[in-house]
């Protein structure tokens, strides 16, 4: 019988009064290679921080081969056996990729002879597909290169236990495949592979077992294959709405956050009156948002590839994908958060190509960040009245009053702090942000982001009466049944291009979606 | 009993000390807090408000204080240009570049008051500058206790507008979360300007008026970018009332500790105890696990 | 790509020892104002390597240089003094003191990161200072007579040859040997180094108690030249100051960078003998525009000039 090489037991991560990790267990036997998938926000990267080192566990215990190694920072437990990847890749950049190799070598072995360290190097470097890369500096890497490097330092440190973290992520087809035979060829009788996906492909080919995380805690546990083909886990992945129906059986569920107003439409959008802006005169004059084969991304990783997007002054899109697709690299370059390397970009008519972000704010783009973003140091009204740009003091009293009466709790507690409040509530207190702008086009990304679904529930009752109110919206969504319920069109982002485009009917009956988040068109 | 008198005097007269002490501190803080830079010419700037008082006070006869408002818009005006064409093309290089470049001012500045104004010490003459008030047993100098009713309006003054104008909000935002606030609609790089002029101003203020209590001279700027620093980090960063408890804080600690030890001790303990803070102070300054 | 025939460390060393050889018979061939020059060339170059190590190397931007220099010149006149030790002997304990100091204040000071653990040697710099003018027991701010004559100038200057060349040998020891790539991750990301096995702190502490003995060495010698030590000059900022202009002018973690940062340095007061504020002044503003134009300094920006004339002549 084998015993477990590594063995996670009650670990529990908070991160203030956020939960990040919620009594997990794990063991991991050697020659295994084992799967964590699980929407944002499960946890996922949390459990490798605490597997790895970098992060202390607030409870519970890890151990490597029988020895605590619970209390060991990570430099010891790299030494221990312990290698980890990064999600984005942290190579040293002003080091070649052959001296990215010797600091782990050297590490852990400071009298290695120069000969056998160079022999294990080349070695290395080739499994890994770098070996003609070998002087190069790491800045030079493109973005799979520098995940391989990720890959050949973890094994430089002659692991035990080795960590993938999210390798998947941004690689076309050709790539994952050539990233699967390496990650088989790692495997041995004496490691252990935790593989934590998104590109569910490299999770079902790879890993016998896996285990599914959500909201911090292990969903479910077992061969990969059944994972795969359990309807929760589909649930948990595509939307809520069958968790809704599961879940009006068991009520008595306290409704913490306040409700929000669902009266008669008329009533409705008056209360919103001063949040929306008029509807621009020259409606028929062209999209009030155009991308023309857009690309963007981060130094060498280019995640958008060509965008050609259109939005008309009153619709509701959804943009949907899978994780690491680019959704949110998209929202920032429409903001103009981050450069766009080439492809037009207008709003209203203007090329905004190299605006600053709080120029583009102004010309009416308001963007509900993903994370939220709260101002820790500013208080929920002030959260509120900083969205109010060029307003004077009665019109910003009248856009407050509006998201008071949209979001009742807000008035509550509009002098505490900002980030003292629920996440479902700082959900509600950015959504109010965004609205405070009086936007022209207000792009909401991930909100349903490890909330639960009643509250989920009350946010998306909210952007429906914007909808109703003839408000512009984006949606950036991982719960796509939610999302399509809402919008008129859907964009599905996969490989940094929009693969699937139409109206959001045809987008939600076409197999094809649940092919794109879950890897298998049943 | 005489030893009571000089005892609380002295620790009077430090805390008065320490509260102008606090308004210099304050303009170090709020820099720190929005720009992530450590201004190395904090104490140089601090000594431009106290010789340009000086000059104003020689040429035109105007008590300095009188003149404050002309020596902040100055000190201020100094500023940014400073920021314009010296900060801001490095803004994207990260902290080390800005505050090498506050560094290099720093000794430019230093060495330009040498040249233009000789190495002498010099103090700000007014006539009241050596009257005493006399309170029950605590004797401090009237210009003390004139310059610490100034430094209290104005840390009050900054307080107001950072906690409850919109410009304190947008200060606030870009101080915490600058890519969230510039999304939101903050010019942040303007922000930014605003707060370095600010900051400046502050120092200078509070050179002009430690330069009618005290003597000053090109080498003070470094004492007094160390004082600032421990002012700030006694009060925590970011907290303007915080600042002024640390400098009130600071100023009674020196003078109990030039009682008890002898009066070159002074700055000493304030060193003493900023190194103390330092080392068992996290907020912000230390770094662990998570 | 061809491997080179002998390793780099050895091939550097030997190229320093070289030079010790010949410039140790110097005094022989230059009158006294060029060993002045070439005196205080080498007390420079000392305390600029140690500084790029800590800096270039290490990533730790230190503006405490002063302290130690101080602690050196302190420690030597009491060994000197009271124990009437040789003085070669004297620079061994000078070393290990201000390692020993480095290794005390460490816990502390690297809890702190980036810009605040500058401001904190910059802080414990000046404590170190005011204890030494306030504290009697200390000589106050009167300080100290060395008690014997201090050695003719020729010797002075071959001990500073001496201590200049254990710096550069330690800094080719950091930077041409496995070291450094122990060193540059720290440097680069000290997390992402701490996942490869690497152990931060130890390797900071390290930097930080080599660069401590170097400029504590070279404080002991100097203040053995000026035969009278008082803390406003042993202890003043200046040093910290000095040091760290140096360095970025000739190119912060360049090799080279504290060799011609030095001799720039020093060129340049020669050449504004006559106006001490204006050569710092001046010095500052170049500072400042390297900073924003060649952060690299003058060894960066002549690179940077061989590569594009290296492209021209190929096209």
């Amino acid at each position: 019988m084998n015993a477990p090489l590594l063995e996670v037991a009650g670990v529990v991560k908070r991160f203030g009064g956020i939960v990040a990790i919620d009594h997990v267990d794990l063991a991991l036997l050697p020659g295994t290679i084992t799967g964590v998938i699980g929407p944002n926000g499960a946890g996922k990267s949390t459990l490798i921080g605490l597997i790895g080192g970098a992060l202390a566990p607030s409870h519970g215990t890890i151990t490597l081969d029988g020895r605590d190694v619970t209390r060991l920072p990570a430099s010891e437990r790299a030494r221990a056996g312990i290698g980890r990847t990064y999600q984005i890749p942290r190579p040293f950049l002003d080091m070649t990729v052959e001296e990215n190799l010797e600091v782990a070598q050297y590490s852990i072995e400071p009298f290695i002879s120069a000969g056998a360290a160079r022999r294990a190097r080349a070695e290395l470097l080739v499994r890994t597909g770098l070996d003609d890369a070998a002087m190069f500096p790491a800045r030079a890497l493109p973005l799979l290169r520098r995940k391989r490097l990720e890959v050949a330092r973890a094994l430089a440190l002659k692991p035990r236990v080795v960590l993938l973290d999210e390798v998947g992520a941004g690689l076309v087809d050709s790539e994952i495949t050539e990233l699967i035979t390496l990650i088989k060829s790692i495997i041995d009788s004496r490691k252990a592979i935790v593989i934590v996906e998104h590109v569910i492909r490299v999770v079902r080919e790879c890993c016998a077992r896996s285990i599914v995380l959500n909201f911090g805690k292990k969903l479910i546990e077992g061969p990969t294959g059944e994972i795969l083909a359990n309807d929760e886990v589909a649930a948990v992945y595509l939307g809520t709405q069958g968790a809704r129906e599961k879940r009006s059986a068991c009520d008595g569920e306290p409704v913490a956050d306040a409700a929000v107003h669902v009266g008669a439409p008329a009533a409705e959008r008056d209360m919103l009156a001063p949040l929306i802006a008029a509807a621009s005169s020259n409606v028929s004059d062209g999209p009030l948002l155009e991308l023309r084969g857009v690309e963007a991304g981060y130094g060498q990783a280019r995640v958008l590839k060509g965008i050609d997007l259109i939005v008309r002054e009153g619709q509701a899109i959804a943009i949907l994908g899978a994780n690491g697709a680019g959704k949110t690299t998209l929202a920032r370059v429409i903001t103009g958060a981050i450069a766009h390397a080439s492809g037009s970009l207008r709003f209203a008519g203007h090329d905004i190509t190299g605006f600053a972000p709080h120029h583009i704010a102004a010309m009416g783009v308001a963007h509900c960040m993903e994370g939220r973003r709260i101002i820790p140091s500013l208080s929920v009204e002030e959260n509120l009245k900083i969205a109010a740009r060029r307003a004077d003091a009665p019109k910003t009293r009248q856009r407050l009053n509006a998201v008071y009466d949209l979001f009742p709790v807000l008035a509550e507690r509009k002098n505490s702090a900002g980030t003292s409040l629920s996440g479902g509530q700082q959900q509600m207190l950015a959504i109010g942000r965004t609205l405070m702008a009086r936007p022209r086009l207000a792009i909401f990304d991930e909100i349903s982001l490890g909330l639960a679904p009643v509250v989920m529930d009350k946010l998306y009752e909210a952007l429906a009466m914007l909808k109703q109110a003839r408000m512009t919206l984006v949606m950036i969504e991982q719960d796509v049944d939610r999302a399509l319920a809402l919008a008129d069109y859907a964009y599905v982002l996969e490989h940094g291009v929009f693969g699937l485009s139409g109206s959001a009917a045809e987008i939600a009956a076409n197999p094809l979606l649940r092919h794109i988040y879950i890897g298998a068109a049943d | 009993m005489l030893a009571l008198s000089v005892a609380s005097s002295s620790i009077v007269s430090g805390v008065l000390l320490g509260g102008m002490l606090a308004l210099a501190a304050l303009g170090l803080s709020i820099v720190l807090g929005v720009m992530r830079l450590v201004n190395l010419a904090h104490g140089d700037f601090l000594l431009v408000g106290a010789y340009a008082g000086f000059f104003f006070f020689t040429f035109t006869g105007v008590d300095p204080l009188l003149g404050l408002p002309v020596i902040a818009l100055f000190v201020a005006a100094l500023a940014i240009p400073v920021y314009r064409y010296l900060l801001q093309p490095l803004a994207e290089r990260g902290a080390e570049a800005q505050m090498m470049t506050m560094f290099a001012i720093s000794i430019i500045l230093e060495n330009v008051f040498v040249l233009a104004f000789s190495a002498d010490t010099r103090s700000i003459g007014v006539s009241y500058a050596a009257l005493p008030l006399t309170l029950g047993p605590v004797t401090v100098p009237l210009v003390y206790v004139i310059g610490f009713a100034i430094s209290l309006v104005a840390i009050l003054a900054v307080h107001w507008l950072i906690a409850r104008t919109a410009f304190g909000r947008d200060l606030r935002a870009s101080a915490a979360d600058a890519e969230a606030a510039a999304t939101i609609g903050v010019d942040v790089n303007r922000v930014r300007m605003l707060t370095f002029a600010l900051g400046v101003a502050c120092a200078g203020i509070g050179g002009t008026l430690i330069g009618t209590a005290f003597q000053f001279s090109p080498s003070s700027g470094g004492a007094y970018l160390l004082n600032s620093l421990a002012i700030v980090v006694l009060g925590g960063l970011g907290n303007v009332l915080g600042t002024l408890f640390g400098g009130l804080a600071l100023g009674a600690l020196q003078s109990v500790g030039g009682l008890a030890l002898g009066d070159g001790y002074r700055d000493l303990v304030g060193m003493a105890i900023f190194l103390l803070v330092l080392a068992f102070r996290p907020e912000g300054f230390a770094r662990g696990r998570r | 790509m061809k491997r080179e025939k002998i390793a780099p460390a050895p091939r550097e060393a030997a190229v320093i020892l070289v030079a010790f050889a010949v410039l140790w018979f110097a005094p022989a061939f230059i009158g006294e104002y060029g060993l002045q020059l070439g005196f205080r060339t080498l007390i420079y170059l000392t305390l600029a390597e140690g500084w790029n190590l800590m800096a270039g190397s290490a990533g730790l931007v230190s503006l405490g240089t002063s302290c130690f220099v101080g602690l050196g010149a302190y420690v030597a006149y009491g060994l000197l003094n009271g124990l009437d030790l040789p003085l070669p002997a004297a620079l061994v304990v000078c070393a290990l003191s201000g390692a020993a100091l480095a290794a005390l204040v460490s816990p502390a000071l690297f809890r702190l990161r980036g810009l605040y653990f500058t401001v904190g040697t910059l802080a414990l710099a000046e404590l170190l200072r005011l204890i030494m003018i306030n504290v009697s027991a200390f000589g106050g701010a009167t300080g100290f007579f060395l008690k014997n004559d201090p050695p003719a100038l020729p010797i002075l200057f071959r001990y500073a040859l001496a201590v200049a060349v254990i710096a550069a040998l330690a800094a080719t020891l950091c930077v041409r040997t496995r070291a450094s790539v122990i060193l540059r991750s720290v440097r680069d990301d000290e997390d992402a180094a701490a996942q490869m096995g690497v152990r931060p702190f130890r390797v900071k502490l390290a930097a930080f108690m080599l660069a401590s003995a170097l400029a504590a060495m070279a404080g002991a010698v100097q203040a053995v030249k000026l035969g009278a030590i008082e803390p406003y000059g042993m202890f003043g900022l200046q040093w910290s100051i000095d040091v760290l202009t140096m360095v970025i002018i000739g190119g912060v973690g360049a090799r080279l960078g504290p060799l011609v940062g030095a001799l720039f340095v020093i060129a340049l007061g020669e050449a504004l003998a006559d106006y001490p504020e204006a050569h710092i002044a001046i010095a500052g503003v170049i500072l400042i525009v390297l900073i924003r134009f060649a952060p690299r300094g003058i060894v960066g920006l002549a690179a940077a000039l061989g590569r594009a004339a290296r492209g021209r002549a190929l096209a």
